[in-house]
């Protein structure tokens, strides 16, 4: 069967959702083309819904503010409850160590106008009984927000489906098929569609598609592991609670790699978050296995530990479920790809964005439906191009 | 006799058949885990061992598949619920 789109959209996760919805928003005809047999079936629907501010660094941090922005009434534009809400967060640290690590981080955060606080670990207990004893310094914010990915996901599918987006499942792209220096069309193992655009939104896969085309796309799986609580009464002030290592595990590949603690070399650096179900969410991990998204009893371990010496109440609280997702991390420098690329000029890349993708996922949107149609877009993305790896391609 | 609409289906998470098939019909969901994430029933601290029967049944109904052709929901360890206390000591037993 021969279709035809104006954008072909490879994932139906978080990126590839808003992406389809914003070009369509646009009138473009777009087919977004899913190899699971539903939306979510990645890193989208494995994650933590967590829109940390003060844990986004320049030039991702422009992406995150622009795209809180676009959250606040995303629930109406795409009438979809995505519970968003405003539950600040707080990154805090065990280790006396670390005390001159949380200063700089807090001092970095002021200049960057976030609205930081830093406060200490006796006072922190005092604003929040359920905080351990080995906390000895934490720093504040209140514009950090979570939403309920599922909800993000399936919201920005149904109101690009209502302008006109078509969804095909069960459909893997397996080949491309060029015309000199532009893409022809698409085939899946069901269809082929002749298409204007191709845009990458594959996730953690996005280099296989690429390696169709002849290109490296330097992304890599890095999985994450996750636990869920049964629901507990609600914490009274801190809800999204942040381990200081998460500073390092999740942005600094090199200091992961070179440390000599277990621990660390499995990534495990804590995200605690409480949703409004009164649920924990107990995160999370960074390794790289392949596409193998199980948990593993280790790194479980480690997470459970951490976990308890932040919030000591969890200990005795049930984990009722458990789970695992590929984070597609760009292990050239860990930062997105938001990218059209010399040849084919028609293919535009949408990916690496490793812990960040549900955060950023609105902007990813906006900004690459912008690419498309108009001749420049609202956000400067020249720090995310493709032409940054030169020399691998 | 007729069907009540604002049956309770999940117990633990206390959500309707109302709210299952909006959700259904509103997303377009074809499989027990798309439902059981977008309306968190299954989600709950049985982990959907009493509600699963009815929810495929729903979804049966609602799209025209066959109870059997539905997948059953995917199975996350623990298969029963267990402290976190638990899973940082004895993290490396196996859980199921
Ligand atoms: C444990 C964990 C916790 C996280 N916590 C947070 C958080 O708190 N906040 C935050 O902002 N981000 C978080 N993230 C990151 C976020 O989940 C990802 O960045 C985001 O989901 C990436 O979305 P995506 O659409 O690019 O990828 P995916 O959701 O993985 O989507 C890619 C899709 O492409 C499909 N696909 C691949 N190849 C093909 C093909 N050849 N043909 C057809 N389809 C194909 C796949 O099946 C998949 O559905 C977390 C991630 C993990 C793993
Ligand atoms: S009844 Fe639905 S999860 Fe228990």
């Amino acid at each position: 069967m021969i279709k035809r789109a104006d954008v072909v959209v490879v994932g139906g996760g978080v990126i590839g959702c808003s992406v389809a919805y914003y070009l369509a928003k646009k009138g473009v005809r777009v087919i977004v083309v899913e190899k699971k047999e539903g939306l979510s079936l990645g890193a989208s629907g494995a994650n933590q819904g967590g829109c940390p501010l003060q844990l986004f660094k320049s030039p991702v941090l422009e992406l995150a503010r622009e795209s809180l922005k676009l959250y606040k009434n995303l629930a109406e534009e795409i009438e979809c409850d995505i519970e968003y809400e405003n539950v600040g967060s707080l990154v805090c640290s065990v280790d006396e160590k670390q005390y001159p690590d949380m200063k700089k981080h807090f001092q970095d955060k002021r200049r960057e106008g976030i609205n930081v606080r830093l406060i200490e670990g006796h006072q922190l207990r005092k604003l929040e009984p359920t905080l351990g004893e080995d906390i000895i310094v934490g720093v504040e914010e209140w514009d950090s927000y979570m939403v309920n990915p599922f909800k993000v996901n399936y919201g920005f599918a149904y109101a690009a489906r209502k302008l006109g987006t078509e969804f095909l499942f069960s459909s893997q792209v397996k080949k491309i098929e060029r015309d000199k220096e532009r893409i022809a069309s698409v085939i899946t193992d069901r269809e082929k569609i002749k298409t204007n655009f191709l845009v990458n939104a594959a996730g953690a896969w996005a280099s296989e598609i690429g390696k169709m085309l002849g290109l490296t796309i330097p992304v890599r799986a890095r999985r994450g592991q996750i636990m869920v609580t049964e629901p507990v009464p609600l914490n009274k002030r801190w809800r999204y609670i942040l381990d200081a290592d998460y500073l390092t595990t999740a942005f600094d590949l090199a200091a992961v790699e070179d440390s000599k603690e277990a621990r660390i070399k499995l990534g495990v650096a804590g995200s605690y978050i409480q949703e409004k179900s009164g649920n924990w969410t107990i995160g999370s991990s960074r390794d790289f296995a392949g596409y193998n998204n199980r948990v593993t009893m280790q790194t479980l371990k480690y997470m459970a530990k951490r976990a308890i010496k932040f919030v000591p109440k969890l200990k005795d609280i049930s984990c009722i479920r458990t789970f695992a997702g590929l984070r597609p991390f760009c292990y050239g420098d860990g930062l997105p790809i938001l990218s059209k690329i010399k040849s084919p000029q028609n293919f535009v890349i949408a990916t690496g964005h490793a812990g960040e993708g549900m955060t950023l996922a609105p902007i990813t949107g906006k900004l690459i439906a912008e690419l498309i149609t108009e001749s420049g877009t609202s956000l400067s993305i020249d720090a995310f191009s493709f032409s940054r790896f030169k020399n691998i391609n | 006799m007729k069907k009540k609409v604002n049956n309770t289906i999940c117990r633990c998470e206390e959500i309707s058949e109302q709210e299952i098939r909006d959700a259904i019909r509103k997303f377009n969901l074809r499989t027990v885990d798309a439902v059981k994430r977008l309306t968190r029933a299954g989600m709950g601290l049985c982990q959907g061992r009493t509600c699963t029967p009815l929810l495929t049944k729903i979804i049966a109904e609602e799209t025209d598949k066959k109870v059997d052709e539905l997948l059953p929901l995917s199975k996350r360890p623990p298969v029963r619920p267990v402290k976190v206390e638990f899973l940082a000591r004895e993290g490396e037993q196996k859980l199921d």
